[in-house]
């Protein structure tokens, strides 16, 4: 009699708490839980692994034909109900919802009421029926999907997904500041804690009204004051300091990061603003540029391996190789005009020919077989051969040199021809010509062709006029 | 590093020190083994060494410097800084609210009143980003768009020479490495044919103060990181030629004796300042004939006389300084240090400092202007500026168009220009007395760590141990100003 009793206030216990967690399903909306109700539901990431392990059991019980124990099929029943209403009462801490966590709660409230109705059938002696073994096979699926969409609001999103090609989107010519470059810092960094699905602080980063809005602490964003700012204070705080963002065991953003939402904070946080849009001393340009730029240091990762003793045996008083870098294989060679300078000591470069990267051969003896040298840097990005003998002849050799960012030929005898080269080399930032033989026609329209080049050809007249005429020293 | 030291130190000159430090190992040892102590025979590990020396630690943005000191500290008021107010409130008592307790010079401590003076020059803007440039720099005016000012510069120093010693090594007291020699410590030379770092000078007809070799002393880096003052004339490098009658196969000859037995004596001694010794009778051999071409200014063209003025024509002007830099940096000079002395400007200032501008105005900007061309303002930084600023209150009798001004540590302005540094910005604020930087202060630390950056050097990172501990130019201070760099 007194087993009988027990079992009856187990009975009216599940069905006491079935009807609480019904009922909190109904009234979501008008709920407020006290504080220390709503604390309860921060148990729920601990107590839900119970009911997952002692419901798998017991249906593997069921299954292999056995009896369930008594007591497993009661403590399963019991936690899973605390496990949904606890989840029930963490999940009212997110508002609005995201799609993940509206699927977790309704998927696990399912799997509640599912598990009870199986306590029951199975009271009724009724586990061998074809019913009760439907109802076990869906419970199995209903752990499944609910665990799934549960380790997904933990983890973020991303955490099951195939690892993805670790190279980043690039960043569109003149990208939109918010979208393509803060948006992208927020994505990196912020947005696996801060979205509609799991919203740390009441803060949402998914989007520019997020922001703007706040979380808890309010003041997230505070346009055109980047002090006041919620986020760049704690972007700035100490790493042991608890409210630094992001957390402990999370990468910190970069200076340079940090410095772009400063800067785009400061200028009013506007979703509208463009690269082309910012004057050209404004900091953020720059950072933006930085950011879009390749790390020079990641971009010659993959140069073959240079040895030491290599670049020793090429060196020379005259001759001077280093690294641009150290741990780097990217090199750059000056070269001096030693009294006795042969034209070996060039082309042996060759060896080294696909690491060099910077190559000053300004006024040295320059011919076609160290041009054919030349030829073969493929890497080669900074190209000096300003005060040298070349013609349009050696000058033909630079096709297809597809990486050069820089090239000095002042003072040479290159012609109107050479524009050709000038417009094969794609990659070309800075091009200096004055004093060669290259008409000033022909000229202007190859500038008007790539606005994105600069081309130097000597002195403003009117500055270098003015600086000549008002000599500062009067002769005396 | 450390390990070749410690090899080659002379067995024989074991000092107490070292007596007991190493006694102290081997009884540990004995002790305890390797059980308790398993890196013991690991031997003495470099930790903060992570970079080689000779190598840049990141790609670098500028190769060299050429640093333009304005030695004596040309007033902020009378170049870059324009503070109408003070014409306003000309005669004015400095508000003590300004001044708060700034300590002084005795040339001025002692004065009852500090009458606000305004500036005896007028103030344009000039370029597109619209910087202030007084009227005694119309040329530095027309490069408005190359440079950029710096205004909020600060200092701890208010007198010369512990101002000066501190922009060039650091530190207020003398004794640490010049600038010149940490860079060329960090980064090695460029030209094994020519030193890393060169020092020319020159002096204007304003009030001077004494320059010393201790400003480009290697301090306690290897000599051979020391800068080499160039002099004008005849002979820019003293007894570098050879006397009468000795070839240089002679030379060569005599060269390789004299380094022969150098070498036995530092088989002997182990001292490493001998190497260095042989490696500067080296490079004085190769700089016998690098040098001459060098500082040979005769094949300069017309056009660029003229650019840099007349006066560079005459050796020992700052205008032929300002050339012969341009030909150092393209020869590969790492760090080539001018000085231009007679800044100091207690009295006479309007004056003065009219004659030092029309010294310095047009080469400067001749200067930027000739490196732009040559595409060598895309990898040098130049700089511009004194050792601190100047007071915004006459020194002396209250006279506008005869005033001095007193030193002034809290406020300066200097320029920079090329090198990884944005063209056309004008960084930092400092209060409408210009006496107080209210906006974005850089302090010289900081200045010596965003100076390194752009040469690709982490300045927490070039370090030298010396009497016990690290040392480094930004000792334990300093941060990159981002803003300033492209």
């Amino acid at each position: 009699m007194a087993v009988e009793n027990k079992r009856i206030w187990v009975d009216y216990t599940v069905f006491g708490l079935s009807i609480f967690l019904v009922f909190c399903l109904l009234f979501e909306s008008y709920i407020e839980l006290p504080n220390l109700v709503a604390w309860i539901g921060r148990w729920h990431p601990l107590v839900l692994h119970f009911p997952i392990v002692l419901l798998l059991v017991a249906i593997y019980l069921g299954f292999r034909g056995k009896d369930i124990p008594y007591n497993l099929r009661v403590v399963a029943t019991i936690a899973t109900l605390v496990t949904a209403i606890s989840g029930f009462f963490l999940g009212t801490e997110n508002t609005p919802k995201g799609d993940l966590l509206f699927w977790h709660e309704w998927l696990g409230s399912t799997l509640a009421l599912a598990v009870v109705l199986w306590y029951w059938l199975d009271g009724l002696q009724l586990r061998k029926n074809i019913y009760s073994k439907a109802l076990q096979i869906l419970i199995i699926v209903l752990i499944g999907f609910t665990g799934h969409y549960g380790g997904l609001i933990t983890h973020g999103e991303e955490f099951l997904a195939l690892p993805k090609e670790k190279r980043q989107k690039k960043i569109p010519q003149n990208p939109l500041i918010y979208q393509d470059v803060v948006g992208r810092i927020l994505e990196e960094n912020c947005v696996s804690c801060h979205n509609p699905n799991k919203k740390k602080g009441e803060l949402l980063m998914t989007n520019l009204e997020g922001l703007l809005k706040g979380g808890e602490v309010g003041n997230t964003v505070v346009p055109g004051d980047s002090e006041k700012s919620e986020i760049i204070r704690r972007l700035h705080l100490s790493h042991e300091n608890e409210e630094h963002m992001p957390p402990d065991d999370k990468k910190p953003l970069n200076d340079n990061e940090i410095k772009i939402l400063e800067r785009w904070i400061a200028l009013g946080a506007s979703d509208t603003i463009r690269l082309n849009h910012l004057p050209k001393t404004e900091t953020l340009g720059v950072l933006v540029k930085v950011m879009m730029e390749p790390d020079p240091m990641k971009k010659w990762a993959l140069l073959p391996k240079v040895a030491d003793s290599t670049i020793l045996n090429l060196s020379s008083d005259y001759i001077n190789i280093t690294r641009v870098a150290s741990n780097s294989d990217a090199i750059k060679v000056n070269v001096f005009l030693s009294p006795n300078h042969s034209q070996r000591s060039i082309t042996n470069l060759a060896r080294i020919s696909s690491n060099i990267v910077e190559l000053d051969l300004s006024g040295i003896p320059v011919g076609l077989p160290e041009m054919d040298m030349i030829s073969s840097c493929a890497n080669l990005e900074w190209l000096e051969l300003d005060r040298t003998s070349i013609t349009d002849e050696e000058l033909d050799k630079l096709k297809g040199l597809e990486k050069l960012r820089l090239l000095k030929i002042y003072e040479t005898n290159v012609t109107a021809k050479s524009i050709l080269v000038f417009k094969s080399l794609s990659n070309l930032k800075s091009l200096y010509l004055w004093r060669t033989g290259i008409e000033s026609k022909a000229l202007d329209e190859f500038i008007k062709e790539r606005p994105d080049l600069d081309v130097d050809v000597g002195i403003e007249k009117k500055v270098e006029s003015f600086v000549v005429v008002l000599d500062s020293i009067p002769k005396t | 590093m450390e390990k070749d030291k410690k090899k080659s130190e002379n067995p024989l000159k074991v000092n107490r020190r070292h007596f007991f430090s190493q006694l102290s190992v081997g009884i540990g040892s004995l002790a305890l083994g390797s059980l308790l102590i398993p890196d013991l025979f690991k031997g003495v590990t470099s930790e903060r060494l992570t970079h080689p020396l000779g190598v840049a630690h990141f790609a670098p943005k500028a190769k060299r410097v050429i640093y333009l000191f304005q030695a004596g500290a040309p007033s902020q008021l009378e170049t870059f800084d324009y503070k109408p107010t003070l014409r306003k409130r000309m005669g004015e008592d400095l508000p003590e609210s300004i001044r708060n307790g700034q300590r002084l010079t005795g040339m001025t401590a002692n004065q009852d009143k500090f009458p606000l003076m305004p500036p005896a020059v007028d103030f344009k803007q000039h370029g597109e980003s619209g910087t202030w440039v007084s009227d005694f720099f119309p040329h530095t005016a027309k490069i408005a768009d190359e440079i950029t000012v710096v205004r909020s510069m600060h200092t701890e120093a208010i007198n010369h020479d512990p101002a000066i010693t501190f922009f060039q090594t650091g530190s207020q007291i003398s004794g640490r490495p010049s600038m010149g020699s940490w860079l060329s410590y960090g980064l090695g030379s460029e030209n094994k044919n020519l030193p890393s770092f060169v020092v020319l000078t020159s002096r204007g007809k304003g009030n001077s103060q004494g320059l010393y070799s201790k400003l480009w002393s290697s301090g306690f880096l290897d000599s051979k990181h020391q800068g080499v003052l160039l002099r004008s004339g005849k002979d820019p490098v003293l007894y570098l030629n050879d006397p009468e009658g000795i070839s240089r196969s002679d030379k060569r000859h005599l060269l390789d004796q004299v380094s022969s037995l150098n070498k036995l004596h530092h088989a002997e001694t182990g001292d490493d300042e001998i190497e260095s010794r042989i490696a500067q009778y080296e490079m004085a051999y190769r700089m016998q004939m690098s040098v001459p071409d060098v500082m040979d200014i005769s094949k300069e063209p017309e056009s660029i006389i003229k650019l840099y003025g007349e006066d560079c024509q005459v050796p020992g002007t700052y205008a032929a300084n300002a050339l012969q830099a341009r030909r150092l940096a393209e020869n590969g000079v790492r760090f080539i240090q001018l000085y231009h002395q007679g800044w100091d400007q207690h009295g006479n200032l309007p004056n003065e400092m009219a004659g030092q501008a029309k010294d310095v105005d047009q080469a400067s900007a001749a200067l930027v202007l000739d490196l732009k061309q040559r595409g060598m303002l895309e990898d040098t930084l130049v700089i511009w500026g004194g050792e601190f600023g100047r007071g915004n209150y006459c020194q002396g009798k209250f006279d506008p168009t005869n005033y001095g001004r007193d030193h002034h540590p809290r406020a300066f302005s200097i320029w920079m220009a090329g090198g990884g540094i944005k063209p056309g910005l004008n960084y930092g604020k400092t209060d409408e007395f210009g006496y107080n930087v209210v906006e974005n202060p850089v302090h010289i630390n900081d200045f010596h760590a965003t100076l390194m950056h752009t040469l690709g050097l982490d300045h927490e990172q070039l370090t030298y141990k010396y009497q016990g501990r690290r040392f480094r130019l930004t000792d334990v201070a300093g941060n990159v100003i981002k803003d300033l760099l492209t």
